[in-house]
């Protein structure tokens, strides 16, 4: 392929020591360094798993329905993201706006069942000083929702700059790291979901204890 | 109709199924693919017909669908009694399959300057690392020490 044609269908070569856009690099560094923070916090709820002492248990509490649907709510804002910025890339404004505008909807909606999850667990007698599960459990999707609504800021932002045409063709890269970060926050969920919801369901008292008595 | 047809088939750079094309920029051999190989190379070539900066909407709409896909199967799996020992790891599978879905097709990382995917993979095992030290020192907690 030749250099025109090469500038003709790519990114431009930025004029860094790597040739790589450096705000673009940063992101994927504290991308890294997120996936430390949230290994380590998954790690240490793996190690508490099954030794709470007192319920509410795992097993008696967690709806995995409802958070099927709003992992699905989720994934799908990841689709948004994506379509998007694509759309701002084609320099069609407004469906770049709308389909932004679907992610801020759609993370909304993901921290609203979060919220009415924490709000029945809470009623229901499991708070993070509860038990051990209680604690691991609220810490490491508590992170999570923190990441999520400075995801749901940040896309807000976004949609704004698209509607008044602050974010264009020509400065996409803006969201491509803003979305860098909103697929982050999708793939940890991933993770989450799979660990303590799917896998950590089923798991009740620990042998000799009774179930709980939930209100 | 006949648009219809034209959108779902044409792989010129406007059909919807465009997909993206290989090296983001001149810094990759440009004869290889985004996972390197001139064999890859080629047949990533013929597939983009040349390529496009980034994919078609239809592709992303297509690797969203696969994704849900996959998800409701883990919640039917959830439902299915009689699975045993193999319910974790066919879990785990499919959840390492939808995490590098999101994170090459839709952070474009299978597309983009293969130094971003040295970046994160770096910051992927050292996260692993952890994760795996962490459960060790737990397990062999109560142990007599090792050293």
């Amino acid at each position: 392929m030749t250099q025109a044609a090469a500038t003709e269908h790519h990114e431009p070569v930025e004029n860094t020591s790597t040739g790589l856009n450096s705000r673009k690099l940063m992101m994927w560094a504290f991308l890294g360094s997120d996936v430390m923070f949230f290994g380590a916090f998954i790690a240490t709820y793996l190690v508490y798993r099954g030794k709470s002492l007192v319920g509410p248990y795992p097993s008696e509490i967690l709806d995995i329905p409802l958070t099927s649907v709003s992992t699905f709510v989720l994934l799908m804002s990841s689709l948004a993201m994506v379509l998007g910025l694509h759309y701002v890339k084609e320099g069609q404004k407004n469906k770049g706006t709308i389909w932004i505008l679907v992610v801020v909807v759609l993370g909304a909606i993901f921290m609203g069942f979060q919220f009415y999850e924490f709000r029945e667990f809470a009623h229901e007698g499991l708070t993070p000083r509860t038990n051990i599960f209680g604690t691991t459990f609220f810490i490491l999707t508590g992170i999570h929702g923190a990441h999520v609504t400075i995801g749901v800021a940040w896309m807000a932002f976004m949609a704004y700059g698209s509607h008044t045409g602050a974010l264009r063709k020509d400065n996409a890269l803006d969201l491509e790291i803003a979305g860098l970060y909103w697929h982050f926050v999708d793939i940890v969920w991933i993770v989450i979901f799979t660990v303590i919801y799917l896998i950590s369901a089923t798991d009740g008292p620990p042998p000799g204890v009774g179930p709980t008595i939930l209100h | 109709m006949a648009n219809l047809w034209q959108k779902l088939t044409h792989h010129d750079g406007n059909g919807w199924w465009n997909l993206p094309h290989g090296p983001s920029n001149e810094l990759n051999p440009p004869h290889e693919g985004p996972i390197g190989g001139a064999w890859f190379g080629n047949l990533w070539q013929t597939l983009t017909h040349g390529g496009v900066s980034h994919a078609g909407a239809g592709f992303y709409w297509l690797v969203g669908f696969l994704l849900a896909v996959v998800t409701l199967l883990e919640v039917w799996l959830f439902t299915v009694e009689g699975l045993g020992g193999w319910y974790i790891p066919i879990l785990l599978i499919l959840s390492v399959a939808k995490f590098v879905g999101v994170v090459a097709y839709f952070m474009h990382l299978r597309f983009d300057h293969r130094m971003f995917t040295y970046f994160f993979a770096s910051a992927m095992i050292i996260g692993i690392l952890i994760f795996t030290i962490i459960l060790f020192v737990a397990e062999h907690a109560h142990q007599k020490p090792l050293f």
